[in-house]
């Protein structure tokens, strides 16, 4: 698993979700990558059951757990600030089994697929974001394969993503600054896109809100 | 010596199993006739039959005899693969088809011929050495002088040694560790890890580098068995790239006659790696061309650039 850094691309100024897509595609193909294949990644939501809350009333966790089609006999579970579990997919079975301590929250499942491209030693995915059936924005993934440290490579990571993003590159995220030397892992991956996707979710709420 | 005598001793032992094998085989042949012969002509069947045991018995007993003598002398010739002074090689020598595949005596040939060029090579350079182009030749002339003129082939160096100067230039560099092993004969390898950045598998002969291969921190460098993989290459082309900038290497770094000012050299320059993603090409100042990092560092300066640019 080398550097990931997940981020947002704003839809384009009177298009679709659909276009921008295309036009991010026609620009990668025009740098020369390569088609391979698709990817999905998704996260369900469940917060802690009312019943195993103390009388004082505290507010419940959000746990995620969330599929990645790069590590198909994986499941990882996540809290928002806290630790990242990652475990086979007989995961999801445990969770049913759970039932009482955490329940889904409804209508949360938040996912994002589209096509893999490889360039040199670059794999970039750029992927729709779905919640229900409407398509919510775009999420574009670049990993650089060879290197393993985050603070390394980022100068190298921004290059490459000005060269086809253009504008709308996006700062160092969050989780290269906290781990200076440490080897990355798929762990902070799903950390990036757990932020993205909080993030489109918290968009829809205002433009709900704004209607 | 030694290894002379066990091997005498070995061969008396293996030809004396041999008969030994052939007296078995006799006495066994000898008590199935003895069966199928059945019993003699006597005078009463009492007779006839104890004839018979009798005759069968000895020819048993003669079985166990000499099944015991070969068991004797078996222990005695021992493993023929200890004493194999040639490993692997040696083995090539046991194909009998000598005309389709004359592999051992190309070997041999091919040996004998590198082992000549190393030696005339070191003689040629002690000789040009003497005869210095430079202005200031005294202290070189000098120093040639010192050195004794029988240059002792640097080809066969004791292990011990090899293992101090790769000890003392692990050693050196704070960031990179050296791990050696020999796992095929005489040859060290060595892993050398540098940081979190890459792995480099080295391959030598004696002390002189013969091999290398670049992998990233987070390949696999090992095979099935556990052992070192020598031969994969590896999965990202900065690092393809970097494994042929390493032979260049090993081939620009030669000196015949301080085998380990070469490794010392070879160790700073691969050293330089370190800020592989970090550093940007001095020429043109960007981080990536074509997708790939600046690979090349220059052998002098270890200056950062990419390969196209490069002088």
């Amino acid at each position: 698993m080398g550097v990931t850094c997940v981020s947002q691309m704003p839809v384009a100024e009177g298009k679709s979700v659909q276009q921008t897509v295309e036009l991010l595609t026609r620009k990668l193909e025009m740098l020369g990558a390569e088609k391979q294949g698709t990817f999905c990644v998704d996260c369900e939501t469940y917060h802690t059951a009312a019943s195993t809350l103390g009388s004082q009333g505290q507010t419940g966790k959000l746990m995620y757990v969330m599929h990645n089609s790069e590590y198909p006999l994986s499941c990882f579970a996540l809290f928002e600030n806290g630790p990242c579990l990652i475990a086979d997919t007989n995961f999801d079975v445990l969770m049913v089994k759970l039932k009482g301590f955490f329940q889904s929250a409804k209508a949360s499942k938040i996912e994002t697929r589209g096509t893999r491209y490889q360039y040199c030693d670059f794999l970039v995915k750029v992927g729709t974001v779905t919640m229900g059936p409407s398509a919510r924005g775009i999420s574009v993934e670049v990993e650089y394969g060879p290197c393993v440290v985050a603070s390394d490579c980022w100068s190298l990571l921004l290059e490459f993503l000005q060269s086809f993003l253009g504008s709308h590159t996006p700062g160092a995220p969050a989780v290269f600054g906290n781990r200076h030397d440490a080897v990355y892992g798929p762990a902070d991956t799903m950390v990036q896109y757990m932020e993205l996707f909080n993030k489109i979710r918290k968009q829809q709420q205002a433009a709900a809100f704004m209607e | 010596m030694a290894d002379v005598i066990n091997v005498s001793l070995n061969m008396e032992a293996f030809s004396q199993a041999i008969s030994a094998i052939q007296a078995l085989r006799s006495s066994v042949s000898r008590v199935f006739d003895c069966l199928k012969d059945g019993m003699r002509n006597k005078e009463t069947l009492e007779g006839r039959e104890k004839a018979f045991i009798a005759h069968f018995q000895d020819n048993l007993h003669s079985v166990n005899r000499d099944l015991n003598e070969l068991e004797r002398l078996s222990n005695l010739v021992g493993k023929p693969s200890e004493n194999h002074p040639l490993h692997n090689s040696g083995l090539l020598s046991l194909d009998p088809v000598q005309d389709k595949t004359p592999l051992y005596s190309q070997l041999l040939q091919a040996y004998k011929w590198s082992n000549k060029l190393q030696y005339h090579a070191g003689l040629a350079s002690g000789l040009l050495n003497q005869q210095s182009l430079k202005r200031s030749a005294n202290q070189m002339g000098v120093s040639a002088k010192r050195r004794p003129k029988a240059q002792p082939t640097t080809l066969v160096l004791p292990p011990q040694y090899v293992d101090d100067v790769i000890n003392r230039i692990d050693r050196m560099f704070p960031e990179m560790s050296i791990h050696l092993s020999r796992p095929n004969g005489t040859s060290a390898m060595l892993l050398v890890t540098l940081g979190k950045v890459l792995k480099v598998i080295v391959v030598m002969r004696s002390l002189f580098i013969d091999r290398t291969i670049v992998k990233g921190y987070n390949e696999n460098v090992y095979t099935e068995d556990g052992k070192l993989d020598i031969w994969s290459k590896s999965n990202y082309q900065v690092f393809q790239k970097v494994t042929d900038h390493a032979t260049t290497a090993l081939l620009h770094y030669q000196l015949p006659q301080m085998p380990d000012v070469v490794v010392r050299s070879f160790m700073t320059w691969l050293r330089s790696y370190i800020k592989l993603f970090q550093a940007p090409c001095q020429r043109c100042g960007k981080f990536l061309q074509d997708g790939l990092p600046p690979t090349w560092r220059d052998f002098r300066t270890l200056e950062a650039f990419h390969d196209t640019c490069r002088q």
